[in-house]
């Protein structure tokens, strides 16, 4: 128990950190002078010592949704899969719940964008709602099929039969589980193909479009919400379709778990340095791609048991 | 291991169905060759087959590196128009190419129940078929006609390396040849399409 809630603190913690080495591991490959990993801790001190302003125009709304954005997403944090051996799980929590308190962060980001009555807030809002509803039917289909292969349905119970009895015999739909996943996972953290978080440009921003016009208090709240988002893809991530390493005793599994962030970290960053932002109107391509592999990993494991 | 090839194939293949850039899918071509390439290798090492192990080694050189390289320089030479817009929109491929999917896997269903070796692979390669037919189908320039007609070859080559143990020796190396034989004349295709434009 102990131990359980230990690894949720551990990865509340870690979540600035990651976004920080990500932003860092962009700087150096583009030959700049890299932020250090502890500017996302630096950044919210500095919020909350900032003066909070709110807009005339809102409602109550603007004063209640930073919480509502955050809670279901910490909500979350508690369902993921055990990352050491032997360690306490909700075990009951299927793919639905997942997906579904996600979501419900994210009608509240969009409700806020809406709120502040700008035209930006719009724009951002209309845009999350059409990069969301595509995302959705794929993960659902996507962490199904991984669950059918772990023969469990619900999410902590499936990593630890994915990590205790490795599925050899369906490699294939396991592969098309985890290029659906990872597609989903910079989908919905709105990395570099589909949004890109460092610009302010109106033509391409979607997350900053929405919390354009929050400050001090309420946008550190946002910040964090979006590094725990990351975190828990992340985590989905390596322990889903990673499923190595929770055998070792607690402290060697922890930095194993940890290692395993670092890497998925890595790997978007060289992504993001390596790709161009989409057009907003090709995002669906992308977006189908995973829905198409979700779907053939679900009827390969069906129709050919491969 | 097998598997996890087999499923990088068909990822390959279905990730060249949305591309809309002449050079990414012939990287993506040469992606799904060097998978062939890798899973002749491991099969041909698993049923101690050295003519398979030969014909695979082959396969990565001629087509992961080779075919690739000739096409690209060939499409600098004459100029190619390298955004390459699929016919068939995105929405409908999206719902297209599952059907398909499923229509093959049902469709082998027969054939697998007479094979019992590696009865799966056969329903892969045969969907992979329809697949590249479809990435023939959705193009209209000549440059991805032709990754689509060699990706029928590729998937042919999956079904006879994975249902029948490997063909002879021979036959393979005929196949490869006819391939050359066939670039060459794709060389006067583009003479014609240069033309054209």
């Amino acid at each position: 128990m102990i131990l359980y809630l230990f690894s949720i603190v551990l990865l509340a913690l870690i979540a600035p950190i990651l976004l920080s080495y990500i932003k860092a591991t962009k700087m150096v490959l583009l030959f700049k002078r890299p932020i250090s990993v502890f500017q996302g801790y630096r950044n919210f001190a500095k919020l909350m010592h900032k003066e909070t302003i709110i807009s005339e125009e809102t409602s109550a709304i603007t004063t209640y949704a930073p919480f509502l954005v955050l809670s279901p997403l910490i909500v979350t944090m508690f369902f993921l899969p055990p990352i050491v051996h032997g360690g306490y799980y909700v075990s009951f929590v299927d793919a639905f719940t997942i997906t579904g308190l996600i979501s419900l962060s994210t009608f509240f980001l969009m409700l806020l964008g809406l709120d502040s009555a700008s035209a930006f807030g719009g724009i951002g809002s209309s845009r999350e709602a059409f990069i969301s509803a595509l995302v959705e039917p794929a993960m659902v289909l996507t962490l199904f099929s991984i669950s059918l292969m772990a023969g469990n349905l619900g999410m902590g119970q499936a990593g630890v039969n994915l990590a205790e009895h490795f599925p050899k015999e369906h490699m294939a739909s396991f592969l098309f589980a985890g290029i659906s996943f990872f597609i989903l996972l910079i989908a919905e953290n709105g990395r570099i193909p589909i949004d890109n978080p460092e610009t302010h440009l109106e033509l391409t921003m979607v997350h900053e479009a929405m919390i354009l016009d929050l400050s001090g208090v309420y946008l550190a709240i946002i910040e964090t919400a979006a590094s725990i988002k990351f975190v828990i893809f992340a985590s989905l991530f390596a322990s889903l379709f990673i499923p190595f390493g929770i055998e070792f005793s607690a402290p060697i599994a922890i930095l194993i778990f940890i290692a395993k962030l670092f890497l998925i970290a890595t790997l978007v960053a060289f992504l993001e340095v390596n790709t161009a932002k989409l057009r907003l109107f090709k995002i669906p391509n992308l977006l189908g791609l995973a829905i198409v592999f979700a779907f053939l990993s679900l009827i390969t494991f069906y129709v050919l048991g491969a | 291991m097998v598997d996890f090839l087999i499923g990088l194939f068909l990822a390959s293949l279905i990730v060249a169905l949305f591309t809309t850039r002449l050079y990414k899918l012939f990287l993506w071509y040469s992606i799904n060759s060097l998978m062939l390439g890798m899973l002749a290798l491991v099969i041909g090492k698993n049923i101690d087959d050295d003519a398979m192990i030969i014909t695979g080694i082959i396969t990565i050189i001629v087509k992961a590196i080779g075919i690739p390289y000739i096409l690209k320089n060939l499409s600098q030479k004459f100029h190619f128009i390298r955004q390459i817009t699929p016919e068939i929109k995105v929405q409908y491929a999206i719902m297209l190419i599952p059907a398909i999917l499923v229509f093959t896997f049902y469709l082998s269903a027969p054939i697998t129940s007479m094979i019992n070796t590696n009865a799966n692979y056969v329903a892969i390669s045969i969907s992979s078929l329809f697949l590249s037919l479809l990435l023939m189908i959705e193009h209209k320039d000549v440059a991805s006609k032709i990754i689509g007609f060699l990706s029928i070859e590729n998937s042919l080559f999956l079904l006879g390396i994975s249902a029948t143990n490997g063909m002879p020796m021979l036959v393979e190396l005929g196949i490869f040849f006819d391939l050359l034989m066939a670039i060459v004349v794709i060389n006067l295709l583009f003479h014609k399409e240069e033309m054209k434009i």
